[in-house]
């Protein structure tokens, strides 16, 4: 057992591009082997987030299920307000709703900027906030007018919001105005760079540490043999790596030149152009990908960092089931009593 | 034969593993999508459960695993040494 608190909690995000049964399986296995949150991520080009959440709440009972994440500049925070309260009422206390600023790349597909993005989230998450718990809420915003919107049924009770950051700002607004604050990263190196704006946060709100979920949200990748986890990865480095600012990639030794061409190939649905690009720097910056002995040496740099999450997030592994069974035989073994 | 008689001659000793390699089957096939909606929903009852090893959880395992990958499925058995259950899914495959 690692030198780290029992308290830490672990998540698993599925992409709902597989057929809707296959995630609810591998949801239910989740469920089963312990993880303690679900996310499931939200792009326009894959199946629908919160029909996906609302058969897996249905086939599930104790696990905690969030939208990972869902963007203001695609739906508006008062239709995410009513489909987390609602879907609250399907799986009461367990609802939990992720919000960020969207992937860049999928945005661009349909030209939608990410314009004023803390504006856009701090607005949302007030948004989000008062609407799912049941409020009546006139706001006159930077980005949003809302004239008396409330919903027109009862709240079970208020929903988690938990705000997805990477970058210095958005870090601190995260920690300052979310109940959770999702770190977009996997390299230790970023994580314990990302803490010092998670903690200028909460000094911002007068938080504590116990009034706020620190979470990190990983590309995840494990498998028996190193290269296999990596090709199971790549496609995922790569779109990180073609959503990533220029900081980022630079502290990683990553050039811009390249990360243009990954998005540019992505963008033009150039797949195998776009995945040659990645090689094991990149994924060994941008997820956790390995052997199980390999995760869990990343996993407690993170873990020592101060997350209290671990997010193991898509691809999980090149077989979904044998990799998250891996999880409850190698790895969780290492950090849950 | 109907599948629910097939997947009663499936020893007990065996059910554990059987429906393991069904569920492979079923989950990694590039058939997928040809598994129809209420039997994925039936399956996903039944794993939530603990009943996939079961004689009904078999039952339904080998229903999809037959629709999306029949050869599969009979090549599964055999490695099972389930010569009459081979048998008698070869049968309802003719039928």
């Amino acid at each position: 057992m690692k030198d780290v608190s029992n308290m830490i909690e672990f998540g698993i995000e599925f992409v709902p591009r597989d057929l809707y049964w296959k995630t609810t399986f591998y949801a239910i296995q989740a469920e089963k082997i312990g993880f303690d949150y679900l996310w499931i991520t939200d792009h326009f080009n894959n199946r629908n987030v919160y029909v996906s959440l609302a058969i897996i709440s249905a086939y599930t009972e104790r696990i905690k299920i969030g939208l990972g994440v869902t963007n203001p500049y695609l739906v508006h925070p008062v239709v995410t307000a009513q489909v987390v309260a609602t879907l609250n009422e399907i799986a009461p206390d367990r609802m939990v709703c992720g919000l960020g600023v969207g992937d860049r790349t999928t945005l661009q597909m349909v030209n939608v900027k990410q314009t004023k993005p803390l504006a856009t989230i701090r607005e949302s998450v007030r948004i989000i906030r008062d609407i799912s718990s049941g409020k009546s809420l006139e706001m006159n915003g930077e980005i949003f007018t809302l004239l008396g919107a409330r919903l027109n049924f009862k709240i079970v009770n208020p929903v988690p919001v938990f705000v997805g950051a990477q970058g210095p700002k958005m870090l601190a607004l995260a920690a300052e105005i979310g109940d959770g604050v999702l770190i977009n990263a996997s390299h230790s190196k970023d994580v314990e760079n990302a803490m010092k704006f998670v903690y200028e946060g909460m000094e911002r709100s007068g938080k504590k540490p116990d009034d706020l979920n620190i979470s990190v949200y990983t590309s995840f990748s494990i498998a028996s043999d190193y290269d296999k986890a990596f090709k199971a990865v790549v496609p995922v480095v790569a779109y990180i790596v073609a959503g990533s600012p220029e900081m980022i990639l630079e502290r990683h030794g990553i050039s811009c030149e390249i990360a243009d061409k990954i998005r540019d190939a992505i963008v033009h649905g150039q797949w195998k152009e776009a995945f040659s690009c990645v090689d094991n720097a990149m994924a060994e910056a941008f997820s956790i990908c390995g052997t199980p002995e390999t995760c869990v040496e990343k996993i407690d740099r993170l873990v020592k960092a101060g997350v209290n999450q671990i997010v193991a997030g898509s691809p999980i592994g090149p077989n979904m089931r044998e990799s998250i069974n891996m999880i409850a035989t190698q790895v969780f073994p290492q950090f849950k009593k | 034969m109907a599948l629910e008689k097939i997947a009663r001659n499936i020893p007990a000793s065996l059910w554990s593993e059987a429906s393991e390699k069904l569920v492979e089957v079923i989950l990694n096939s590039p058939n997928a999508s040809r598994m129809p909606s209420d039997l994925a929903k039936t399956i996903l009852y039944y794993w939530q459960r603990d009943q996939l090893a079961t004689e009904v959880g078999l039952h339904r395992l080998l229903e999809a695993s037959m629709i999306l990958e029949p050869e599969k499925t009979v090549s599964l058995m055999e490695e099972l040494g389930l010569t009459e259950i081979v048998t008698m899914l070869k049968e309802t495959s003719r039928q």
